[in-house]
């Protein structure tokens, strides 16, 4: 009751704010130049008042905004590191594209699908085979340098003998003194140079390259450097190389297309015979 | 309800009067008229109180609205306004008082003002014309006016009055 009595005293005053507002619904219904400019003021009013109210949080808001940041920065880091992966690709392939560039003999790319690295016959998987023109005996390097040799092929796939593998033994010699000498694996995880007299000049730093003695690797291919120089008894010295190559992380490699020359390989093995 | 038909009719001849001669009673440079519009609406809000005055005061100045053809309600809001006010002279026991004074004239004077106030503020805006130049040419010499003119219904009373 007191309500109703307190509103019958305000009657005059609501009376007239229902006129005043009908009138300003009216007024807002035109489209002339006074409106506009009023809206205009209207709009930038209402844009002072929001922007003070700006400053307070809204925390359903920063809850969904922080909730799209996250997702957003997910997905970024999966960008980033696809990018990361693609950026490390586009330097081995130009890498491998100025290295094949610079051999002499033909060459075919494959993919390591397959590695063994911790028996005694260490191996890997190329993704190239007698399809590839690649056969047994061939050569298999990188850009940075021997890696080893085929010992079977398939029609799509071929199996090579990499440098830590016992059965691979490779003739070498040292590029500065030309000293010459043959890389083999000790079996633990060294690659040794054997062969070499106890008077050689052979000191750490010294590059190992491939000799014209091979009958399997073409001259010249780098295959490591010199860590240490000892000596084993009082006639050779024991070297220890480290390969150019690191076969943890590789997952590309050529392979040659150099077979031995048929020629001298019957010429050796007849001579070898008759000396018996 | 024959008094209020009264009252309806007299600012509807008002509405009439303002919108087809008053223009040739305009003065200065500026095509100042008087408003006699509110002079009617300051005597209905006298009378009546400012229920009546603003209800008056609003379909009249619809009214007019309408007989413009443009800005629609913008008449409406200001006459609303000019009509509440003059209800707050509305005592029963000064009406007669002040509709045969001069104190009528001041009534309509303040009343006009308010009126000028909304009509022309609003009517300005997105011109080039500042507060003081709508105030001094259009505001303050059409309240004038239009008091001037609210003498004549004062002279008609005192009369009336004295013939009594």
């Amino acid at each position: 009751m007191k309500i109703l009595s307190y509103l019958g005293n305000l009657k005059e005053y609501i009376i007239f704010s229902v006129l005043i507002i009908i009138s300003l619904i009216l007024i807002f219904q035109n489209d002339n130049l006074q409106i506009r400019y009023i809206r205009a003021i209207a709009v930038n009013v209402i844009g002072v008042v929001q922007s003070g109210f700006s400053i307070i949080p809204n925390v359903f808001e920063l809850e969904k905004e922080n909730k799209y940041l996250r997702e957003t920065n997910i997905n970024l880091s999966k960008e980033l590191s696809q990018l990361k992966e693609f950026r490390l690709e586009n330097l081995r392939l130009k890498q491998m594209l100025e290295f094949k560039q610079r051999v002499s003999y033909g060459i075919v790319t494959g993919k390591i699908i397959g590695k063994t690295l911790i028996q005694t016959r260490n191996n890997i998987t190329l993704s190239i085979g007698e399809k590839d023109s690649v056969r047994m005996g061939m050569p298999v390097i990188t850009e940075r340098g021997l890696v080893g040799k085929i010992v079977a092929t398939s029609s799509n796939f071929s199996i090579a003998q990499i440098l830590f593998n016992k059965e691979l033994k490779v003739s070498a010699k040292d590029q500065r003194s030309r000293v010459d000498g043959i890389i083999s694996w000790d079996g633990e995880g060294k690659l040794m140079m054997k062969n070499v007299s106890k008077s050689s000049d052979v000191i750490p730093g010294d590059v190992i390259i491939t000799s014209e003695y091979s009958n399997h690797f073409p001259a010249g291919l780098p295959i490591g450097f010199v860590t240490s120089v000892g000596t084993v008894d009082n006639l050779f010295k024991e070297i220890e190389v480290e390969s150019f190559v690191n076969f943890e992380t590789l997952e590309e490699a050529f392979v040659l297309k150099f077979l031995s020359h048929e020629e001298r390989k019957n010429l050796e093995k007849n001579f070898n015979e008759k000396s018996k | 309800m024959a008094e209020n038909l009264k009252y309806a009719a007299l600012l509807l001849v008002l509405v009439i009067v303002q919108k087809t001669l008053v223009w040739l009673i305009a003065v200065t440079s500026y095509e100042v008229t008087p408003d006699i519009v509110l002079v009617g609406l300051a005597y209905v809000g006298i009378k009546r109180g400012k229920i009546d005055g603003s209800i008056a005061g609003f379909l009249s100045g619809l009214l007019l609205d309408l007989f413009s053809f443009s800005f629609i309600g913008l008449m409406a809001l200001s006459k609303s306004a000019a009509g509440f006010l003059s209800g707050f002279f509305n005592n029963e026991n000064k009406i007669e008082r002040y509709l045969s004074s001069y104190g009528f004239v001041l009534i309509v004077f303040f009343c006009s003002i308010v009126n000028n106030i909304f009509y022309f503020t609003i009517y300005f805006q997105g011109t080039n014309l500042v507060f003081s130049d709508v105030l001094l040419r259009y505001i303050l010499p059409t309240a004038v006016y239009t008091s001037i003119i609210s003498i004549i219904p004062v002279i008609f009373a005192r009369k009336k009055i004295r013939r009594l």
